[in-house]
């Protein structure tokens, strides 16, 4: 099992949070000795005696902005580093989960999911150890200094400081109740908007229009209770740590009057208070970050701590780069306690075209998972080649099956980047051919920098067609023998599924190939079809 | 930027009351540090003269607890205040498109962005922005205003000063601008990179291409934390520089009062106030620089959602919609945005009720004359008019919620479940349906995934059997179903003719032999058989 985050950058903390205690103790330093040299002053002492404390508001006025800043630098720094390193250290630990165990839809957004969270995760180094360990620090010199002139002065302080952390104790507690029912409440929010933004001229054709928007006002009533709650947690660490100011400063009034202090003493020791509550305040953020960040790490580690769904077994070679594969009598699933498919039968010798039909949960994408080497059979045998696959080494089976999914990604680069992933060492000539066995012959010619247009996130959009076809481009340069299409055209219309299936089947002539559909396009084209409808036992 | 547009107010008039209510409360918050620095001043004068301070201590409880209840109000108005406006920024946008043709909305990759991540971006906005920026304009005042009373000296000498704070973050912003986009555009690009490879990984995964990019994420990721440091460095030096700026402008303050104590032409209290004061005038302003970055994502938000809401170029695209179970359309003609070819050129063409069938090769532009006899895209030229539409898109749209839930979308609610049956039954589902463990309360997947392509269809002609619209559009009403399945299809919407005016787009010959008006769509021209 992974964890986020590596020790040495604990280190670096600390370093920013002593800076930050040097920065925040500056502050309170500075008004206290402001308090005390303002009434020593109205004294009307000869001004010598007053240079030393005069020289000590001046450093102080420095110090301040001189430590926040080295702590800003120093947090920022080792939080980007940690990001760096837990960034690396999830995406190695995902690479043996991907696909099987990243859900069965909607990767994608699972994927950009651990992005976001990961960010939540470091941000806490800033947002939360730093500005607690800050204000340990002033309130340690808070206690030393006041206790230093008056020790009941120091005690007023620590009980003080004790109450502000149970405070922000308690407002964790509320933070952290409120942080699923948020989460849950975004969620909806985002489905709903989702599915109007999408879908517009299809909710305008049935005039549905204000049921989308009743459905949009509801998650958004939910948000508003959600964050109301939520905002309970911050808003009683801000609200506690004034009053306890408030309370603290009557206290300390009556321990300096109580005292045989000096009149500059006094106003010190009076103003102490006020001046701490600079320094606690932040906590009321780091609350919320703490929060946010512990829900982040729950759902990252419970992606990461799942056993892969290949047990790493043979080191052996597949017999044939053409292999015959056969499944007898298997059964597979998503998680090993659960059968989704079989016991299932399918022979595919090189060259057959199969379709798998079947209804919704019959196990059509889970048996697919199996030819790919993507999921271990849970009982019978995948044979390749004759030989059982699970005592062939699995990138080797794996190098044998190219895989076109229903949300094929394209990412932001060229059009040659995008193809070369799929074979590196094609020239620019067969990606070109590859690009036209896949149907895109015209869209190609109609690029503006040809191979050099970039794709994805802030380039060239592309239809859904267009997408598909890239993905099969994809799978024709690989030259690997067996093709597996896992509802390659399920958010297409009918007119352009039916055209990219001919694609389909006009690039991958000479192969094996299975074709997993809920739809009729193209699946007349195919030698058998595996129906998974499971029949009625009642 | 603007720090505030006021245009959000007229768009969303209803987030009026939150965003002034905010201001109110972090205005009083303003006003509240205020108070309580005279307070306070007042306790340390009373307790340093050795003279009665209850009282004063009385005032100081009360400042701190005014402050504390304002401060968890701020926190409660600034959290609803935060969603009101970013619902109704993203309800306005999303009502707007509900009711404007394609033509005037931007594509489903764009708009899906804007309403979820680019409203959502608001939030905040809305919850810490708007509050410092008020108290950014309040409390300087009220911190100078108080001091022009207490002691007009140390009031020059902060109002010689505090322009200067904007000033110099103006300079600073200025000479660093290009620099800070440049780097921002590059920050951009590698922070993108992590992300883009992430939602890749089953790709790089199928292709055995993921381990190899274990090496890049780091390369990149540490790339990315040299350039953010670099484009850091400048904005913590800018802030360190505004700090040092304040301190010096209180200390100036400082010096003027304590020497004037000395000669003895300053009371302790007026003295302790203005140096209490004086600080009040220089954080506010100093917090706004630091929500800034915060606030620019926010207003940039908030700029490109009101561009998307405010421009009112078409009206809503549907037809007004009578009763009346016709379509007639004069001298149509259509065009694609951003295209010169006419996929629609002068078609002319009158239904009533009864059957009308549209056929025409693939691209002839039949699913585009459906949409616009529904009203949900603009002709280019000549007319429609309709009644009421009830339109079955060829993937037609379903929720994820129940199977009841789809079906009462767009229609009254009030259909009861002998009605939903019976839809379901001329549909030929009810087997299917009554088979399911829950029968109609069965949840379809998001966006109906699940159901295969001819379910789907069948799901909504049980639903257009169920609207009360007089016209009825259908895009390929039988293009998945088997031959028993489009017989029955066949059969319903023969019945449906005899009381609605129907109109479909088919490629099925036995429902061209049924009909009573047969559209044929060429390429360029469009014929009208009777």
């Amino acid at each position: 099992m992974t964890t986020i985050g590596p020790a040495l950058a604990r280190r670096d903390g600390a370093v920013a949070g002593v800076w930050g205690g040097l920065a925040l103790t500056s502050g309170v330093a500075l008004t206290a000795t402001s308090g005390w040299l303002i009434v020593r002053a109205a004294e009307r002492p000869v001004i010598l005696t007053l240079l030393t404390a005069i020289v000590g508001v001046r450093a102080f006025g420095m110090a301040r902005p001189f430590f926040r800043h080295l702590e800003r630098l120093r947090s920022h720094d080792s939080a980007l580093a940690d990001l760096a390193s837990a960034r690396t250290e999830v995406y190695a630990a995902l690479v043996p989960l991907t696909p099987a165990r990243l859900g069965r839809r909607s990767r994608s957004a699972v994927l950009t999911g651990v992005v976001d969270d990961l960010t939540d995760v470091v941000e806490a180094h800033v947002r939360v150890r730093v500005p607690v360990l800050s204000a340990a620090v002033a309130a340690f010199f808070a206690i030393v200094l006041t206790g230093a002139l008056e020790p009941r002065a120091g005690l007023v302080v620590a009980v003080e400081m004790v109450l502000v952390a149970l405070t922000a104790r308690v407002g964790l507690v509320r933070e952290r109740e409120a942080q699923p029912l948020l989460g849950a409440a975004r969620a909806e929010v985002g489905r709903a908007a989702e599915l109007v933004a999408r879908h517009t001229l299809e909710v305008q054709a049935i005039g549905a229009a204000a049921d989308v928007l009743g459905r949009l006002d509801r998650a958004h009533a939910d948000l508003a209770d959600a964050l109301r709650r939520q905002s309970r947690g911050r808003a009683l660490v801000t609200g506690g740590v004034l009053a306890l100011t408030g309370a603290a400063t009557i206290v300390m009034a009556a321990v300096a009057t109580g005292s045989d202090l000096s009149a500059g003493v006094t106003a010190l020791l009076v103003v102490v208070p006020a001046a701490l509550a600079d320094a606690v305040l932040p906590l009321a953020d780091s609350v919320r970050a703490q929060a946010r960040a512990e829900q982040s790490r729950l759902r990252v580690d419970a992606l990461l701590d799942q056993a892969p769904a290949i047990a790493d077994a043979g080191t052996a070679q597949p017999p044939s780069r053409a292999p015959h594969l056969v499944l007898e009598d298997v059964t597979a699933g998503w998680s090993a306690d659960h059968v989704d498919v079989g016991p299932v039968d399918l022979d595919l010798p090189p060259g057959r075209r199969v379709g798998i039909v079947g209804a919704n949960g019959s196990g059509k994408s889970t048996l697919l998972a199996v030819l790919a080497r993507a999921l271990d059979p849970l009982a019978g045998t995948y044979r390749v080649g004759g030989r059982d696959a699970t005592e062939l080494d699995t990138e080797a089976v794996r190098d044998l099956v190219a895989v076109v999914d229903d949300e094929p990604h394209l990412f932001a680069s060229d059009v040659r980047a995008n193809l070369l992933l799929a074979r590196p060492d094609a020239q620019d000539e067969d990606l070109r051919g590859g690009l036209r066995v896949a149907g895109l012959g015209s869209w190609f010619d109609g690029l503006p920098d040809g191979l050099d247009t970039r794709l994805g996130a802030g380039g060239r959009g592309v239809s859904g067609g267009e997408r598909a076809r890239l993905a099969l481009a994809r799978a024709v340069l690989s030259r690997r023998p067996v093709v597996l299409l896992d509802e390659p055209v399920a958010h297409l219309d009918h007119a352009t599924a039916t055209q990219v299936m001919s694609d389909v089947w006009n690039a991958t002539s000479g192969r094996s190939v299975v074709v997993v559909s809920h739809r009729q396009e193209g699946l007349d084209m195919v030698d058998t079809i595996l129906d998974l409808t499971p029949t009625r036992k009642d | 930027m603007k720090p505030f547009d006021p245009r959000l107010l007229q768009v969303a008039p209803t987030v009026r009351r939150p965003v002034i209510l905010l201001g109110a409360v972090a205005a009083g918050q303003g006003a509240a540090a205020i108070g309580l620095a005279f307070a306070l001043a007042r306790l340390v004068t009373d307790v340093v003269a050795h003279e009665d301070w209850v009282r004063s201590a009385g005032w100081v409880v009360v400042a701190f607890l005014v402050r504390a209840g304002l401060g968890m109000l701020v926190e409660r108005v600034g959290a609803s205040t935060a969603t009101e406006v970013s619902a109704a920024l993203r309800r306005g946008l999303l009502e707007r498109w509900l009711a404007a043709p394609v033509e005037g909305r931007p594509d489903a990759e764009k708009a899906s962005t804007l309403a979820v991540q680019g409203a959502s971006a608001v939030e905040p906005y809305a919850a810490r922005f708007l509050p410092a920026l008020v108290a950014g304009v309040v409390v300087p005042v009220l911190a100078v205003s108080a001091l022009l009373v207490v002691d007009p000296l140390s009031a020059v000498v902060v109002i010689a000063t505090l322009p200067l704070l904007p000033l110099f973050a103006a300079l600073i912003g200025r000479t660093t601008e290009d620099d800070t986009m440049r780097r921002w555009r590059a920050l951009e690009q590698l922070a993108g990179h992590f992300g883009d490879v992430m939602r890749g990984l089953p790709t790089l995964v199928a292709f055995g291409r993921a381990r190899r990019q274990v090496e890049v994420v780091r390369a990149v990721s540490e790339q990315d934390r040299l350039a953010t440091m670099r484009t850091l460095r400048l904005a913590f030096l800018s802030s360190a520089a505004l700090e040092l700026l304040a301190t010096i402008s209180v200390a100036i303050v400082a010096v003027c009062v304590g020497l004037r104590l000395t000669h003895g032409s300053m009371t302790l209290h007026a003295g302790l106030l203005a140096i209490l004061l004086a600080p009040e005038a220089y954080w506010p302003i100093r917090k706004v620089g630091a929500e800034f970055h915060a606030a620019a994502d926010g207003a940039t938000a908030i700029s490109r959602l009101l561009e998307h809401s405010v421009d009112g170029a078409h009206s809503g695209g549907t037809p007004s919609g009578s009763g009346v179970p016709a379509v007639v359309v004069e001298g149509l003609g259509y065009a694609y945005p951003g295209s010169q070819a006419r996929v629609i050129d002068d078609l002319s063409l009158t239904a009533g009720l009864g059957l009308t069938v549209v056929t025409g090769e693939s691209g002839s532009g039949k699913s585009t004359l459906l949409d616009l006899v529904a009203g949900l895209r603009l002709p280019c030229s000549g007319t429609v008019e309709a009644g009421r539409v009830h339109y079955v898109t060829q993937r037609p749209f379903l929720p994820d919620g129940t199977i009841t839930e789809a079906l009462r979308m767009g229609n009254a609610p009030e259909l009861t479940a002998q009605e939903l049956w019976s839809a379901l039954r001329q549909v030929g589902l009810d087997e299917l349906v009554a088979r399911l463990p829950d029968g109609l309360d069965t949840s379809l997947g998001d966006d109906g995934f699940g159901l295969s392509a001819g379910q789907r269809l069948r799901l909504g002609l049980a639903r257009a059997v169920l609207s009360d619209a007089p016209v009825l559009l259908l895009d390929e009403p039988t293009a998945h179903l088997d031959r028993e399945g489009s017989a029955l299809v066949t059969g319903l919407l023969r019945n449906l003719a005899a009381e609605r005016c129907i109109v479909a787009a088919t490629h099925a010959s036995e429902l061209v032999a049924t009909a009573e008006q047969h559209v044929h769509l060429g390429r360029t021209l469009a014929e009208v058989t009777a």
